[in-house]
């Protein structure tokens, strides 16, 4: 009903409690484990065969029926959705590999497996939504459903405490999106994006529509933590689970990220309305704000959250850049952090297993005892200090040479790319400081105790790593692959003609 | 008959009324309850619009929106209120000032 990516990861998640039901029953409790990876494997599976029809046709319309179609809810899947997908379904696949020897330690597994599926198929949803309708359906599912998993070990006063303030940042979020939409709603009549654009293209702005504009930009830039509103994201994404967090900061800040560029792409044009510079101010301050508080933090996965707020920052500045070349590095580091990212937090998920600490100076010189994860350790942090054969490397200095492309037409453009220039030098620094804890000072007592992780932890953080170096040594099929969403998501007339005919 | 401009005014006080209340409240309730308000001034416009847009018809697609955003409201609350529960539990109160081990 939903193509069949999303079916098949809403039946699995249905049928979980049962494979967990019958798994107590035969005496093999990782039965529901090895269920929710086999649904991931089959969604990968079945989004390729969507890539193919996408490569050919460009756009894929589905609905209930055309003659309903201002109206009624609708799919419209681009060459952007397919990227965004693929990363999320891939992550989630690691995950839940990860997660079978990870989360052996915790009750309640078949809830969090039904979580997890559910969480991928609402961002899968998100990416694949025509309209607002469908878009705002699955954004709460995948919401709702992080909510839950922040706050998953309830028995701690963290996961609590933290899940509490994701949920009342993050629904006032959602809750302004939903006040954007029946203003929008009110000014044309419709919810699908197609007709949106098409009917607020041509006229001219009025109070309403940048109200409306404001609201998107607020709601939407509180998911991708955009710096006023980030304050949730340095709690709840160290509160979860490691596995969680991985999820959270490689990919559910880059659904929030892709709705601004939808929303701001098609429906409220650069050209009518404007927004580059403003986006890019944010842009600006959310780097910056994100590495100056890195670099003073002594948790290793608030740290870690804190370079993920930097490197939304980079995300937004190519998305504010808005030409081709700003978009492409944009989005090709949309699945460069995301990789990265969920390394790092992988990695730091390790450690937590094996010495159950998550403070810098307990941890020094961890690297020493588990020497594989603390080696891909060292390349994830690399390749986020975006050291040359690393594929971190490749994107942010593709980002920064479109923002100085741009500057030959508007100095202030100059500015921002010298700014960006210094935060990734910047960013070096705490980067080094990391690896120069964990894996060149001496063991303290407690990572004295420390064993090599098992290989069900090991095979999807090695995975990474070689997808760190192989995008940073061999990037052309991933460039295109990103230049050819970038183009999509440019190209506003084909995305509208495919539902205007 | 009243004008669709009173109805949008109401619900504009309504989602200035529920800012007020995430911004100055501090009982974990009343935040979700902000939360709540806010929706609400957003299902009202939803249903005002839909029944001005054309004389002697409603458009279906809002009041189907509406349908649906009242029922994602509702898991919300569910979940915060959850959340909440815990919370006391661990806490022994509702003011989210004490919950200062992170800071706000």
């Amino acid at each position: 009903m939903f193509t069949e990516t999303i079916d098949i990861l809403f039946i699995f998640a249905v049928l979980a409690p049962i494979v967990y039901w019958i798994g107590t029953k035969v005496n093999f409790n990782k039965l529901v484990d090895l269920w929710a990876t086999l649904g991931f494997i089959l969604s990968l599976y079945l989004l390729y065969f969507i890539y193919e029809i996408i490569k050919i046709k460009e756009i894929m319309v589905i609905t209930i029926a055309k003659g309903l179609l201002p109206i009624s809810w609708t799919f419209e899947i681009d060459a952007l959705g397919v990227f965004m997908a693929s990363i999320f379904v891939f992550i989630g696949l690691l995950t839940s590999i990860y997660s079978i020897r990870y989360m052996e330690r915790d009750t309640g597994l078949a809830e969090y497996y039904i979580l997890l599926l559910l969480m991928v198929a609402g961002m899968v949803g998100v990416v694949f939504a025509g309209d607002f309708f469908t878009f705002f359906i699955f954004w709460e599912i995948m919401c709702i459903t992080s909510y839950v998993l922040v706050a998953f070990r309830k028995e701690e006063w963290e996961p609590v405490e933290a899940g509490f303030k994701y949920l009342i940042m993050s629904s006032t979020g959602s809750v302004m999106v939903l006040f954007a939409m029946s203003i929008l709603y009110g000014m044309t009549g419709t919810l699908n994006f197609a007709y949106l654009a098409s009917s607020l293209s041509n006229g001219a702005t009025n109070l309403w529509s940048v109200l409306a504009l404001a609201l998107v930009v607020i709601g939407f830039g509180i998911k991708a933590s955009i710096v006023p509103m980030h304050s949730w994201l340095p709690d709840a994404h160290p509160a979860a689970p490691s596995s969680i967090s991985a999820m959270l900061s490689g990919v559910v800040i880059k659904a929030g990220a892709y709705a601004l560029m939808r929303s701001l792409l098609i429906i409220f044009i650069p050209e009518a309305y404007n927004w580059q510079v403003i986006v890019a101010v944010l842009a600006v301050l959310t780097m910056s704000v994100g590495n100056l508080m890195a670099l003073l933090q002594k948790d290793l996965k608030r740290l870690l959250a804190f370079s993920s707020i930097a490197q939304m920052g980079y995300i937004i500045f190519g998305l504010s850049i808005a030409t081709f070349f700003g978009l492409t590095g944009g989005i090709f580091h949309v699945m460069n952090h995301a990789i990265m990212k969920s390394l790092l937090f992988l990695c730091s998920g390790a450690f937590l297993y094996a010495v159950e600490s998550r403070n810098l100076d307990e941890l020094a010189g961890i690297g020493r005892k588990m020497k594989l994860t603390g080696v891909m350790f060292t390349i994830g942090a690399l390749a986020l200090a975006g050291v040359p054969p690393l594929n971190g490397f490749q994107s942010e200095y593709m980002i920064l040479f479109a923002g100085i492309d741009i500057g030959s037409m508007n100095t202030i453009w100059y500015i921002f790319s010298a700014i960006m220039l210094l935060n990734i030098l910047f960013s070096v620094g705490y980067y080094l400081r990391l690896i120069q804890i964990l894996m060149l000072k001496e063991p303290t007592k407690i990572s004295l105790k420390a064993k090599e992780a098992p290989l069900a932890m090991l095979l999807p953080m090695g995975i990474l790593a070689i997808l760190c170096i192989v995008i940073g040594v061999y990037p052309g099929p991933f460039v295109s692959y990103s230049s050819s969403a970038a183009k999509a998501v440019l190209d506003v007339g084909q995305y509208v003609a495919a539902i205007i005919r | 008959m009243i004008g669709l401009n009173f109805y949008l005014i109401t619900s504009i006080i309504l989602f200035i009324i529920g800012i007020y209340c995430l911004a100055v409240k501090r009982n974990m309730i009343r935040l979700i309850i902000g939360i709540e308000i806010i929706t609400n001034a957003a299902n009202l416009n939803f249903i005002s619009f839909s029944a001005y847009a054309k004389e002697g018809f409603v458009d279906p697609l809002a009041r189907s929106f509406v349908i649906m955003s009242i029922i994602i409201g509702a898991c919300i609350v569910a979940v915060g209120l959850t959340i909440a529960v815990f919370a006391y539990r661990h806490y022994d109160t509702l003011d989210v000032r004490k919950l200062s081990k992170l800071r706000w």
